[in-house]
């Protein structure tokens, strides 16, 4: 069992408030042979300095950054080790200082973390972080293999090479121990493929119904390819800002409250039982009863320890009571349906056992309590690793600017990469949006980041 | 000097794209815990525990570590009981490249007494179920060296 010391829940502090100024996107393909991963790198930089409505030319934005950071998940995939420092010249940085962060498939919320403790500490005052993946240059199968080494490669990457599969454990467990449909998990599938469909970055959008996802091939029972993030290739650009910059650089600077990273072990065997760690909201009054019936243990297999730490620790960071009522939206790591469910609870949008209520309340739609995966999520949209965290925040921060439909309504949008905007595309804009959270999550939750945006 | 003779294939011209083959190995170590998978081979499940006695959890571990995560003291070999039960199980349909077994094998993780950890196997016989209770069987014949060589059959 793991037992705290007081060092250890110590709430983290920015010395220096820290500012979102700009977001840039590329779309995001199964395969972008048309483009070489710099230039990938360097049309999501465009977009983040060019179309955010900033107040100064690019030029004067460029003599504006002292430091850069980078996020790649694999260099498997990228073969090409010191990727960063390519990048970093490709895009005019040099000879700035610069770092690539790896924690997985929180590459990129770690990463965001990285840049926003060179800001809160003084160390830097303009950091835009770029992430990517490029996942294009061998098979499916060999990629599925090359994601499994990020296993533990002695006692577990061989018993299946592939994520989906140890996901699938936990899934089988969760809903042993909770009994959470399957129409439930497929309805998360439903709703991030639908809110894909609006956006002209996705990878993978649809209007399917729950019959379809439960109908599709399953990858390794119970989750079927519908309910599996997308493999893609793509990159994300997030500028950060000190106070005075922010202002210099934008009318409308979003906040970042707080970003605080947790982890768990790689191998989900190794999970041991501690008592639940409470977030602000919850009593021990709650869970008196809990571990009756076929849940015994927490975290075990059902719950994500990183995320809770992570959520503990930004919430307490940014003076959040309650998630539900706090925040205007929200981007979850939905890797996989069963994942998704889980993380509702760790992060304290229901209690322990009824993370299926969000969905099934309809919580988690546009207009609902708390719209969740607008962006279309990675089942939807992408998950070019090392550019999905930040991606997530992209989104957010156009969503707390109101500048949802700039990016995602303009048919010149659309065009831009080929496609055609459907005719009965719809807004997904959350009015008056505040507040919004993302959660960045690697491994089978090995690392998770949350951060909480907030409109000044 | 004459032009290199390998040279790569053109995967398609417009974007150009080439195949990039790689062949060649990785040796890889078990270090600390190459006990363990050398204990497969004599039908032994082989885990640790810590030796300080001042440890304030002294848990079995399987996987076996060398050094105690909670004291940082080395930890030595036990013998681990050869029966547990299935704590969760899924079958693979689409495995990923280097899989070594057939698709539609089951996957489990296996409760077993007295262990800290749920261990991640897979059932070699028989139609997985949780709670099922299961013995371990050893691939003395032909070992692969890996984590495979590890399997259970219902008890």
């Amino acid at each position: 069992m793991i037992r705290f010391g007081p060092g250890n829940l110590r709430i983290p502090r920015f010395e220096k408030p820290v500012y979102v100024v700009a977001g840039g996107v590329t779309d995001f393909r199964k395969r972008y042979p048309e483009k070489n991963t710099c230039q990938l790198c360097m049309e999501a930089l465009r977009m983040a300095v060019e179309e955010n409505d900033l107040k100064v030319e690019p030029e004067e934005f460029r003599r504006m950054v002292n430091w850069v950071v980078y996020s790649q998940f694999a260099d498997h995939f990228g073969d090409q080790l010191l990727a960063a420092a390519k990048i970093h010249d490709y895009l005019g940085f040099d000879p700035l200082g610069n770092i690539e962060v790896k924690t997985g498939g929180a590459t990129g919320g770690s990463a965001v973390l990285a840049a926003a403790q060179a800001v809160a500490s003084g160390y830097a005052t303009c950091v835009p972080v770029v992430g990517w993946e490029r996942m294009d240059e061998v098979s499916t199968r060999v990629g599925n293999s090359y994601i499994a080494s990020a296993a533990c490669k002695d006692f577990e990457s061989e018993l299946g090479w592939m994520y989906a599969a140890y996901y699938a454990l936990m899934a089988q467990r969760y809903q042993y121990e909770n009994n959470v449909p399957h129409e439930t998990l497929a309805k998360i599938a439903v709703k991030n493929h639908l809110y894909a469909y609006y956006s002209p970055f996705s990878q993978n959008p649809g209007k399917y119904t729950v019959e379809d996802v439960l109908k599709n091939d399953i990858v390794s029972d119970p989750l079927t390819f519908l309910e599996c993030c997308v493999m893609s290739v793509g990159a994300a650009v997030l500028i950060l800002a000190d106070e005075e910059t922010a202002a210099r650089l934008t009318d409308q600077p979003i906040r970042l409250k707080a970003i605080c990273g947790g982890s768990h072990t790689l191998r989900t065997a190794d999970r041991r039982h501690m008592p639940i760690l409470l977030l602000p909201h919850e009593t021990e009054e709650m869970y008196k009863d809990y571990f009756r019936g076929r849940r015994t243990e927490w975290p075990g297999f059902s719950s994500f320890l990183a995320s809770r730490m992570a959520a503990y620790l930004a919430y307490n960071m940014a003076g959040i009571r309650n998630p539900l009522e706090d925040f205007d939206l929200l981007e979850t790591h939905d890797a996989f349906t069963i994942s998704d469910v889980q993380t509702y609870e760790d992060i304290g949008l229901r209690p322990y056992g009824r993370g299926r209520e969000f969905i099934e309340s309809g919580d988690a739609y546009y207009e609902g309590r708390l719209p969740t995966n607008l962006s279309g999520g990675l089942i939807g949209t992408m998950h070019a690793v090392g550019a999905t965290g930040i991606w997530q925040m992209v989104e957010i921060l156009w969503q707390l600017q109101g500048k949802y439909d700039k990016f995602h309504g303009d048919p010149k949008m659309w065009e831009r990469y080929g496609k055609k905007k459907p005719a009965d595309w719809r807004s997904l804009q959350v009015k008056n949006a505040r507040r919004g959270c993302a959660i960045s999550h690697a491994g089978t939750g090995s690392h998770v980041t949350c951060a909480i945006l907030e409109k000044p | 000097m004459d032009w290199p003779t390998t040279c790569l294939e053109v995967l398609n011209e417009d974007p150009l794209v080439v195949k990039n083959p790689k062949n060649w190995y990785h040796s890889h170590t078990y270090g600390g815990w190459g006990r363990f998978f050398k204990g497969l081979r004599e039908c032994k499940l082989l885990a640790t525990r810590c030796t300080n006695p001042a440890c304030a959890e002294k848990r079995l571990w399987l996987p076996p570590r060398a050094d105690c995560p909670d004291c940082w003291h080395p930890m030595e070999w036990v013998e681990a009981p050869q029966v547990g039960r299935i704590y969760t199980h899924s079958v693979v349909t689409y495995p990923g490249e280097l899989f070594k077994l057939p698709p539609g094998t089951p996957l489990i993780s296996v409760e077993i007494e007295g262990v800290c950890t749920k261990l991640m196997s897979w059932l070699k016989e028989g139609k997985p179920e949780f709670g099922m209770k299961v013995k371990a069987v050893f691939n003395t014949k032909r070992p692969t060296n890996t984590i495979l060589d590890l399997a259970w059959v219902p008890a």
